[in-house]
């Protein structure tokens, strides 16, 4: 799958700096749950969940950066694996205490980089 | 230590009044007493803890006059000031338990006062309430007595006295909703171990986290030909020819009734009412076509829309009905629908 | 294959000059040890400590725990791939010294995670306030980037693991117990009439402080493949898994893994353990697709009866404990999955991120976000700055009189997947 085939929505401007002249990147200067909120949106619009909405095990909430890879194309209807992963998703992230705002700036580095790795893992398969 | 105080609520059968003919008793504080199961309670709480009294109530009464026996009941209890209020156990009694199930949990949230149940798990009470009250898992009759108080009564205790309590697997109770953490004997691979030889030979064992259910009903495909269907009506709203015939209970029904209705066009006050005790009955027992509508669709066999109105209908209550009830009746009446050709079924509740 | 397990039971760490172990006690040379740890420069400074069952200590932030054990006779060494060479391992003779651990701990990242409390309420949750712990605090230099940190830390723990398991080569053990797998024919020869049972174990891959390895490789990289259950008690799989401390397994539970264990105390009496399947929790969706279907079509292929199915993590790999579960059982295989639940502090909540009708049976590690009132201890070995950044606990958790309020989810190994404990929830 070339690049053009798929997008990143994120809140990481680490991602951004690192992805935005070589990939498609949609960023947004917003919460982890809103991320996920948008992505939805998108398959409601027909697009495809190309990574998981929940990677990593740092805690939604606890981390504030959330990347996700969607397919560019849209599909006639909503993807139904899709809808079900991003809503269950969106349902998991109620159940953890917002804790983001609590840390150093140091450690908002961190989770970042975090992030960031999940995301290349998942960019590593999606590029073959 | 101070004697735990508990409250003990029972129905017009276990205080040995009387069987069904009994049911109407109206509710009753015995202060001081301890009647029936409460002897195996006592029995059980030793000293630390007593009946301070003991409320009967007929299992028909408090159904038919919820808001008057639930208010009456909660003065009762509230005047005693018990530690710990105890309803039944109901085993499989469906009214029985649903009006535990009721009383328990309107003790707790409107006084405050912990209470603990008791019924078999099929009991249409137990999902109405077991997230509400704690609610022990007991045999499906009075056989099973000895083992329900032998669980009932030190939750009650614990309950009393305010000790935490841990995990329904643990306690006994019915699982509630809230995951509690506990340690087991054995380490969780070697109970994953016993758990796949068990499932390989076929024999019954208990999953640690029952997935949720979605119990998903696939819907047919549309009917083609609506013009030339045979269309067939069923409802759960216990419309009934008038007088009931066939005594359909107002609640925990333990039948369906297949009636006929040749050459019927309208519904009347005079023909038909309902049997449902779940709804206010004075629109439904007017026109019982409100619930079943069997002049709209006669109206729509005259005019070509629908082919033909089956001419039997089936009807069940179904407030408080057991789902394996539900199942099973629906499974019989599918099946004569079938028979008789039927396309379509319009299936009309409350 | 066939390995003959020798377990040697450590009584007690003590430093010494000279590193032997005499009489069940394990005598260490910090100065060796410390220049084992350092052989990699990126690490600037390592710091021992001993913290034994029942004192007042809390090790924090915890890495890797990891069980010394040495290749005594047959192909390879310990953790083949990473210390020793990539020869297969599994079989001949293996000694592990028992009661005790190797305890990495370090800041990577500034969101630290990993209690280990040697006494009190805590340690009630975590296997290894059992255990005799050699704790190894490694700083790094300047400048090394995280993954950089990551990396010289894991090999650290394992060069240690490997230098004090060594120790014991020449020695006789205490007890020992011989595991034995078939080749597929000759399994279906002596054992015609039982069950035929695999261990289908996911591992952790979706990145950096999330991957383990397996002989060497990243698991993000593998396609689902079989390994003969004793390999595993060779090292054949370690850990580089450092978040979420409650259900990531660290090395000593690759190496001791419990459902290999309970499935051998089985084998030839009740069931045919017929080998291991691993398979990955990538990040990617159609990598999960491809990992699913593979080993479902390995469990078909290999005319499975029944498989036990552990995962690793929570969220993304519920996903994938799912689709093996569906699918392995769409084959008309038995499976029983464990895991663990994320049901909220109050309990209420949707434990799985995931669900199907079809994972009828399950086993639970407990419920992670349980809270628990850590009191203070009176030693602390690592660094308490960060304990209000672990996974689980807030600003809120340092209380007043020192005692912390953090989710299960902070204790290293509380909720483990692989059943590694008897912690359970209903």
């Amino acid at each position: 799958m070339a690049q053009n085939n798929f997008e990143i929505i994120t809140n990481n401007p680490l991602v951004l700096g690192k992805l935005r002249e070589t990939h498609y990147v949609v960023y947004h200067d917003i919460s982890y749950e809103e991320i996920l909120k948008e992505v939805r949106d998108r398959i409601h619009e027909g697009h495809r969940l190309l990574s998981h909405p929940l990677s990593g095990s740092v805690k939604p909430k606890e981390t504030p950066y959330k990347s996700i890879i969607i397919t560019t194309g849209k599909g006639m209807e909503p993807d139904i694996e899709s809808l079900e992963l991003i809503e269950n998703a969106i349902e998991a992230c109620g159940k953890f205490a917002f804790k983001a705002d609590l840390y150093g700036a140091g450690v908002y580095k961190d989770f970042q980089l975090i992030d960031w790795t999940l995301l290349k893992s998942a960019l590593e398969s999606a590029e073959i | 230590m101070a004697k735990i105080k508990v409250v003990h609520y029972i129905n017009q059968f276990f205080a040995q009044i009387g069987g069904e003919e009994k049911a109407d008793y109206p509710a009753e504080l015995r202060v001081g007493e301890t009647v029936g199961p409460g002897l195996a309670f006592a029995a059980n709480f030793k000293d630390e803890a007593e009946i301070i009294a003991t409320i009967v109530c007929g299992d028909s009464y408090f159904n038919e006059n919820l808001e008057k026996a639930k208010a009456d009941i909660l003065a009762m209890v509230k005047e005693q000031k018990p530690d710990v209020f105890i309803a039944g156990p109901a085993f499989n009694a469906g009214r029985y338990g649903v009006a535990c199930g009721t009383i328990a949990a309107a003790v707790q949230e409107e006084l405050g006062i912990p209470a603990v149940t008791g019924m078999y798990v099929e009991n249409p009470g137990a999902d109405m309430f077991k997230n509400h009250v704690y609610m022990i898992a007991t045999k499906n009759n009075a056989a099973g007595m000895r083992g329900a108080v032998a669980k009932m009564a030190p939750l009650a205790l614990k309950l009393g006295k305010g000790e935490p309590v841990g995990a329904s697997a643990e306690e006994g109770y019915m699982p509630n909703g809230i995951r509690v953490n506990f340690f087991e004997k054995k380490r969780g691979s070697a109970r994953a171990v016993d758990m796949l030889l068990k499932k390989l030979a076929g024999k019954p064992f208990e999953t640690e986290y029952p997935m949720p259910n979605f119990d998903r009903v696939a819907p047919n495909p549309a009917v083609k030909d609506l013009a030339h269907a045979k269309i067939a009506l069923v409802t759960s709203g216990g419309i009934v020819p008038k007088g009931n015939p066939d005594h359909i209970e107002s609640s925990s029904a333990s039948h369906y009734g297949e009636y006929d209705i040749t050459g019927v066009t309208d519904l009347t006050e005079d023909t038909y009412e309902t049997a449902h005790g779940g709804y206010d009955p004075v629109y439904a027992n007017q026109d019982a076509d409100r619930v079943l509508p069997i002049d709209v669709l006669r109206d729509m066999e005259k005019e070509g829309v629908i082919g033909e109105l089956h001419h039997l209908f089936y009807t069940t209550v179904g407030n408080g009905t057991a789902v394996a009830s539900a199942k099973a009746f629906a499974a019989e009446i599918g099946r004569k629908l079938k028979a008789d050709g039927v396309d379509a079924v319009i299936l009309t509740s409350t | 294959m066939k390995l003959e397990m020798g377990y040697i039971h450590i009584k007690d760490i003590r430093f010494s000059e000279e590193s032997r172990i005499q009489d069940g006690i394990l005598y260490v040379s910090e100065k060796a040890v410390r220049e084992t740890a350092l052989e990699d420069e990126k690490l600037k400074s390592v710091s021992f400590d001993i913290a034994r069952p029942g004192a007042s200590v809390r090790i924090t932030p915890v890495k890797d725990v990891i069980e010394p054990r040495v290749k005594v006779e047959g192909r390879g060494g310990i953790f083949p791939g990473i210390i020793s060479k990539t020869d297969t391992v599994g079989e001949g003779k293996t000694y592990a010294l028992k009661g005790m651990a190797v305890v990495t701990a370090g800041k990577i990242v500034g969101f630290q995670e990993g209690v280990i409390d040697m006494t009190g309420p805590g340690a009630e949750y975590t296997p290894f306030s059992k255990t005799l712990n050699l704790v190894m605090v490694c700083g790094a230099q300047e400048g090394i980037e995280p993954h950089e940190y990551e990396k010289a830390v894991r090999l650290a723990g394992f060069r240690v693991a490997v230098y004090i398991g060594e120790l014991a080569r020449t020695l006789t053990p205490d007890e020992t117990t011989v595991y034995e797998t078939y080749g597929l024919k000759e399994g279906i020869e002596k054992y015609p009439e039982l069950p035929r049972v695999a261990y289908v174990q996911m591992l952790q891959s979706q990145g950096l402080l999330h991957d383990t390895y397996v002989y060497g490789v990243d698991a993000k990289r593998i396609v689902p493949t079989i390994l003969s259950p004793t390999e595993i008690m060779d090292g054949a799989i370690v850990s580089g898994n450092c978040v979420s401390a409650c259900d990531k397994n660290p090395t000593y539970v690759h190496l001791n893994n419990p459902v290999v264990h309970d499935l051998f105390e089985q084998h030839g009496k009740t069931l045919n353990f017929v080998c291991q399947i691993i398979t990955n929790e990538n990040v990617y969706l159609a990598d999960k697709q491809r990992s699913s279907d593979w080993t479902a079509k390995l469990c078909r292929m290999l005319d499975l009866d029944g498989v036990i199915v552990s995962q690793e993590g929570f969220g993304n790999p519920d996903t994938d404990l799912i689709m093996n579960c569906k699918k392995i059982e769409a084959e008309g295989i038995k499976t029983v999955i464990i895991t663990d639940e994320y049901a909220g502090r109050d309990g209420k909540s949707q434990s799985l991120a995931d669900a199907d009708t079809a994972a009828d049976a399950v086993i639970t590690g407990g419920n992670a976000n349980q809270v628990v009132i850590l009191p203070k201890l009176d030693k602390v070995i690592g660094t308490l700055d960060y304990i209000t950044k672990i996974a689980g606990a807030s600003e809120q958790t340092l209380h007043e009189d020192g005692s912390l309020e953090v989710e299960l989810q902070v204790i290293t190994g509380a909720t483990n997947e692989t059943g590694f404990n008897k912690l359970s929830a209903r």
